[in-house]
């Protein structure tokens, strides 16, 4: 369960990057497009037809950022709640899942409102840094060796192995 | 070798499991929709208020009906004024100055021929499908044409299969500019080129002007955006200070800006003329997927004037001298709301005989058994959409508000829509007439419509995959039926 609940955290922290990749790769794209007299407007968006280096970038973003990430955060919560570490929870584990879901959330709700309010994007980015510090260290708190020093710390009488 | 409890855990687990995948593949299947008629469309219950209180009956085909789609037509003796074929292929589409696209054609070009009447005119368009291999119709984009010429696969019409033809006859009754497209498949079909311009001459010269006449007909092809279906520029040749009529007609799935440095007016909106329009800097139109608008300029004493149609091409006016200056695009948009000046409406919009409400949403939902984030219209999927029943003569008072995140260019078949106020805010302008009407996200709008032409007529998003995704419902006239149905043998998918 420990185990399942880091990849989790994880893949979490792992998505951020692939956002990031993603987001660098489409919007360099559309400079070099338009760069080479490209035109992007609502026709073409619509049209699903546009053509150029970095496309695929939206698709990753908007399936990584709307679904997996989402997903595994909440997945990762929902675990929280069951993770355990010498039978005793796992100190922490939940509070840190909720920190993670609560950030993925609010970075989804900013995503989806970019195009109202482009300067979401400012905290949409930021946020995105939280969201991966707190999915690292949340993944980080199931290591034994960290797991071992949290239980210590909660039971200064705890006997570890 | 499991213990007795263990195997009675496992055996527990295993028939609860089957059982949700049951009631899963149960739940999955009550969604596919399997051959439908438009008639049993809408839920049960009134949706249609009355001005008097009582409410309007509504859905699922509650009107007795006694006239077929097909009875509507236009007068079966009158000789045609205008007869055309049309002749709709699949085959490589040469883009001049861009390149190649596999797409669809009629008469072997996209966009297809112009079809140009005068007012009054009877048109008679004999459609062939040669290679169209889902079949194909044609629908008459922005004409209120008899019901059964409105080229609906699977409501007015069986799709045409290949070898097939099709006669489509209407009077073309109100001069303007409108276009015809594919209505079978049609996010697919229109995409990729089975589309045509028409041009409705005025018996009586409009005061608006524009004896000297262009068309700008906006698609993207394969990521090209094209006008006239070239990826290049045009020019129209125009004697300094004469007026120039561009008609610019938006075939494309979202919204098209237009603007010039120089001054220019909207002349005409959807096909009618805005009464005397005033003259428009600084200031870009925004023209709504699937609609239109005419535009007068007068041609510089020198060189020319440079209008730019959508985002890539332009339209140079006057004489060319190779130094016509770009103008960049003016945030500010032109508000069709207060432009122009007032005239009568023609019809009592203020004391309605039907209300409806139409508000677009969007959930997760399974339609036909496809999983997906789908468009809800008062909250309900497809095909549990609202009927909206009327009677012949009604004054219909719609409100039209968009709840979801995305622009949606709402289109009326049959009909012209009159707006009448935007998010409470009155129109104070030109009557606002418009068949293709955009809706962003939050806008409301009461728009009103006489039912003056009796039929089964979709009212949809002009963004074609957002119909293909729920976002489509049926004005239907009292005592009229279809024998025509979707997704049966004939193959109709009007989507």
């Amino acid at each position: 369960m420990r185990r399942i609940y880091a990849v989790l955290a994880w893949i979490v922290a792992g998505g951020v990057v692939v956002q990031a990749a993603s987001i660098a790769f489409a919007l360099g794209g559309i400079a070099h497009f338009v760069q080479e007299g490209g035109v992007i407007d609502k026709a073409l968006v619509e049209s699903r037809q546009a053509v150029f280096t970095g496309e695929l970038g939206f698709p990753i973003h908007g399936i990584v950022g709307g679904m997996v990430i989402p997903a595994a955060a909440l997945l990762l919560l929902i675990l929280s709640f069951f993770v355990k570490y010498q039978r005793t929870h796992l100190r922490g584990a939940r509070l840190w899942a909720g920190v993670v879901f609560a950030l993925v959330a609010l970075q989804a709700t900013l995503g989806y409102s970019i195009a109202d309010m482009p300067y979401l994007g400012l905290i949409h980015g930021a946020n995105a840094l939280a969201v991966l510090v707190a999915a690292i260290h949340a993944a980080l708190r199931t290591r034994p060796t960290a797991a071992a020093r949290v239980a210590r710390l909660a039971s200064p009488n705890a006997v570890t192995t | 070798m499991p213990s007795r409890p263990d195997l009675v855990r496992r055996v527990s687990a295993a028939c609860a499991l089957t059982a949700a995948a049951g009631l899963a593949a149960l739940a999955w299947s009550s969604t596919l929709l399997g051959e439908y008629s438009v008639m049993t469309m809408g839920p049960a219950g009134a949706l249609g208020r009355g001005h008097a209180g009582h409410d309007a009956e509504a859905g699922s085909g509650a009107a007795a009906g006694s006239t077929s789609v097909t009875e509507l037509v236009a007068d079966p003796l009158r000789k045609p004024d205008v007869r055309i074929r049309l002749v709709a292929g699949s085959q490589t589409i040469d883009v001049p100055g861009g390149h190649p696209f596999q797409g669809y054609t009629v008469n072997g070009t996209s966009p297809g021929p112009t079809i140009r009447a005068r007012q009054g005119d009877l048109v008679e368009a004999v459609f062939v499908n040669e290679s169209v291999g889902a079949g194909a119709t044609l629908h008459w984009h922005g004409m209120d044409v008899p019901n059964a010429a409105d080229g609906v696969a699977g409501i007015t019409q069986d799709a045409v299969p290949v070898g097939g033809q099709h006669t489509y006859r209407f009077v073309a009754e109100d001069p303007g500019t409108y276009w015809y497209h594919s209505h079978q498949l049609s996010h697919e079909q229109v995409e990729r080129g089975l589309l045509g311009a028409v041009v409705v001459e005025p018996a009586v010269p409009s005061p608006n002007g524009g004896s000297t006449e262009a068309l700008a007909l906006l698609h993207v092809y394969g990521g090209q955006h094209t006008l006239n279906g070239r990826a290049l520029d045009e020019h129209v040749p125009a004697e300094p200070g004469s007026t120039v009529r561009i008609r610019v007609i938006n075939t494309d799935q979202g919204t098209a800006s237009v603007w010039s440095a120089a001054p220019f007016r909207v002349a005409a909106i959807d096909g009618r003329e805005v009464k005397a329009p005033a003259v428009i800097q600084d200031r870009s139109v925004l023209v709504p997927a699937g609609g239109r608008v005419d535009i007068t300029m007068q041609a510089p004493a020198h060189g020319a004037a440079r209008l730019n149609v959508g985002g890539a091409r332009s339209i140079f006016i006057g004489s060319m001298t190779g130094d016509e200056p770009g103008a960049r695009q003016p945030s500010a948009t032109l508000d069709f709301l207060a432009y122009g000046s007032p005239a009568p409406l023609g019809f009592e919009a203020a004391s309605p005989d039907r209300t409806f409400d139409y508000t677009i949403g969007r959930r997760p939902g399974v339609i036909d058994g496809r999983p997906g984030n789908f468009w809800t219209i008062n909250g309900r999927l497809y095909p549990d959409a609202p009927m909206f029943n009327v009677r012949q003569g009604d004054v219909v008072l719609m409100h039209l508000r968009n709840e979801s995140g995305e622009v949606h260019p709402m289109h009326l078949h049959g009909h012209h829509v009159l707006v009448l106020s935007r998010d409470g805010i009155p129109a104070k302008g030109s009557p606002w007439w418009i068949d293709s009407l955009d809706i962003h996200p939050g806008e409301s709008y009461d728009v009103a419509f006489v039912a003056d032409n009796p039929g089964i007529w979709t009212d949809h998003c002009h963004t074609l995959e957002h119909a293909v995704d729920g976002l489509v419902a049926h004005v239907m006239y009292e005592g009229i039926t279809t024998p025509f149905t979707i997704n049966g043998r004939a193959g109709n998918h009007p989507e």
